[in-house]
């Protein structure tokens, strides 16, 4: 059975101009010890997924519709007094600006020990300790830098007290949320092998978010591809990133550069945001696709299945029109 | 690069530049620690150029850049604009400086003011150059707007920077650069905080400049990839010092020094092999 299946999700802000569907309709599942990850541009929805998936949303959000099946608990009928007993301990997440998820005024170790005595309050001080030396050596930070204050850590070193305090409960499941967007190459780097090796040796599962397309295929082995608040392509990192299908993917791999595609790389058009208010039940892609098919504006596009693993959301005869060109 | 160009005096010059940031003293620590952010460089760039500058955080690529706006005076070694130094620069002959050397910073939430719609952004270099009157500024406003992808320019000249995205952010941080024709632009991270698909729609806009003005840049990056895609010639960075200079493709297929092999390995790419 799937670690965490989530069915015909839909998340949406209450915003003056109306309801903003965020996140709509989507379906996916991670077995335990897998990694998925999630790309798109900002505003397609993946931090909203990861927010919800955490029990973190906003006053002004909230589950339209769905389930969210965790380990036999459905997540989206949880209460705020459920969540608290849940969150850390069952799923945790790795959060995007390490600067600011520590608390400057706290020593580094006593932040992490906080998160173990609040699950486990049986615990003794000294089994914490214990837990808390082990938890830094996994991350690689040395035992003579635990009582440090987060500012005498460099950028990287808070990240991995980041990671530390993501695993101290240790988690079936860790969302980490472009927890490299902010490192140099060399560090991040570092932090994606550090993530990689603690998945395998703890067999955790992993939703890794990121808008860097080269960072989720270095860690992921399952790809979701999102645009506008919908998945609308999924596969594995090969299918996905080998031979894209979907329109979307198609562009947003064809502008990305790496240093062997820098000669043929795609310039698209200046585009415009999908509007996420107005539901017009057509593909949210079709204004910047450049299939310009009429059908694709007021028709819902139905998954495609290209393998046992690999699906795209478009109409069937364009994804094959496309391949014929 | 042309024999004509080699032989023509660089748009900008460093030489032997060193910059020591001095940790005050304070009641805690006796003394004073000076910390080299920059170590003896010396480099050149030619008009019409784009020259990257690599390297990881805290490398000192970003003093360079403000040091070449002169947010900052180099502790040693002389920097000079058309074969002229311009070390201690004051009054007017510094504000001729700076609107011959602009700036593209990092982060376009941070670098535009909130208070100021995007046709008054763009204006105020012109007001504060006394440069034409209402009338011509606002015509030199709304070309420009045009010229960096801001089309059509009246639906962006009363619009304020929260009603933009990053992308449009930054265009206007290009416009506000470009609008008093300078010689040289300091580019410092200009994509790092966009989309992929964004941010090429920008290293485009870059290049059309290049083209249409004859414009030169330092880009400073730790992005190999954009910097191969973008520059003419690279320069690797390295706690202060330049390790590796070169033509953009040399550096990258065939790197001499150790940490420009390491910065290319840690480049992420599509090479599944785990």
């Amino acid at each position: 059975m799937a670690l965490l299946k989530v069915e015909n999700l839909s998340v949406g802000y209450k915003s003056k101009k109306g309801m903003v569907n965020a996140v709509n309709n989507i379906s996916f599942s991670i077995e335990q010890g897998r990694s998925l990850g999630f790309v798109g541009e900002s505003g397609c929805g993946k931090t909203t997924i990861g927010m919800t998936l955490m029990g973190l949303l906003p006053e002004n959000a909230s589950i339209l519709k769905g389930d969210i099946i965790f380990n036999g608990n459905n997540l989206a009928s949880f209460n705020d007094e459920k969540w608290r007993a849940f969150r850390g301990k069952e799923i945790s997440m790795i959060f995007q600006a390490a600067m600011n998820a520590l608390n400057p005024v706290i020593r580094v170790d006593e932040q992490i020990a906080e998160v173990i005595q609040i699950h486990n309050p049986a615990m003794s001080k000294s089994d914490v300790s214990n837990q808390v030396k082990k938890i830094f050596s996994l991350v690689e930070i040395p035992e003579d830098r635990l009582r440090d204050f987060p500012h005498q850590y460099s950028g990287g070193m808070k990240q991995r007290a980041i990671i530390a305090m993501a695993l101290a409960c240790a988690p079936k499941l860790i969302i980490a949320d472009e927890p490299t967007t902010a490192l140099d190459v060399i560090v991040q780097d570092q932090i994606l092998k550090e993530i990689k090796k603690i998945q395998k040796a703890l067999n955790t599962s992993v939703i890794f978010i990121s808008h860097d397309i080269a960072v989720v295929a270095d860690v992921c082995k399952d790809i979701c591809v999102m645009y506008g608040g919908h998945i609308v392509e999924k596969g594995t990192r090969e299918e996905v990133f080998k031979s894209p299908r979907h329109p979307y993917t198609k562009t947003l791999l064809g502008s990305y550069l790496t240093l062997d595609s820098y000669e043929d790389i795609n310039v698209p058009e200046i585009r415009e945001a999908p509007d996420l208010i107005t539901m017009t039940g057509g593909c949210r892609f079709s204004a910047n696709c450049n299939c310009k098919s009429q059908k694709c504006q007021c028709q819902t596009p139905e998954w495609v299945n290209l393998s046992s693993t690999h699906q795209a959301l478009c109409f069937e005869e364009l994804l094959n029109k496309d391949k014929n060109d | 690069m042309t024999e004509e160009q080699n032989i023509q005096t660089p748009i900008i010059e460093l030489n032997g530049v060193t910059k020591e940031y001095s940790s005050k003293k304070n009641f805690l620590s006796k003394g004073e620690t000076n910390i080299i952010a920059l170590n003896n460089i010396s480099l050149a760039i030619q008009k019409k150029e784009i020259f990257g500058l690599v390297g990881q955080s805290g490398s000192g690529k970003t003093t360079i850049g403000r040091l070449l706006v002169k947010l900052e005076e180099p502790t040693k070694g002389i920097i000079k604009l058309n074969g002229k130094p311009t070390n201690k620069l004051k009054g007017k002959a510094l504000k001729h400086y700076r609107s011959k050397v602009q700036m593209i910073f990092q982060d376009p939430y941070q670098s535009l003011n909130p208070h100021l719609s995007i046709a008054e952004t763009i204006i105020e270099p012109l007001v504060v150059n006394k440069i034409g009157n209402a009338l011509t500024r606002r015509d030199k406003v709304l070309e420009t707007l045009e010229i960096a992808g801001l089309s059509p320019g009246e639906d962006f000249f009363h619009r304020y920077p929260h009603q933009l995205s990053g992308g449009q952010r930054q265009r206007v941080a290009v416009a506000r650069a470009i609008i008093l024709d300078p010689d040289f632009i300091v580019a410092d991270e200009p994509t790092s905080m966009l989309d992929a698909t964004i941010a090429i729609q920008l290293f485009q806009l870059l290049l059309d400049i290049r083209k249409k003005f004859k414009m030169t840049f330092l880009f400073i990056t730790h992005n190999l990839a954009a910097a191969r895609y973008l520059c003419d010639r690279i320069a690797v960075i390295h706690n202060g010092v330049i390790v590796e200079t070169g033509s953009a493709d040399k550096v990258i297929k065939d790197p001499q020094h150790p940490y420009t092999k390491k910065l290319i390995l840690a480049q992420p790419g599509f090479n599944f092999k785990n």
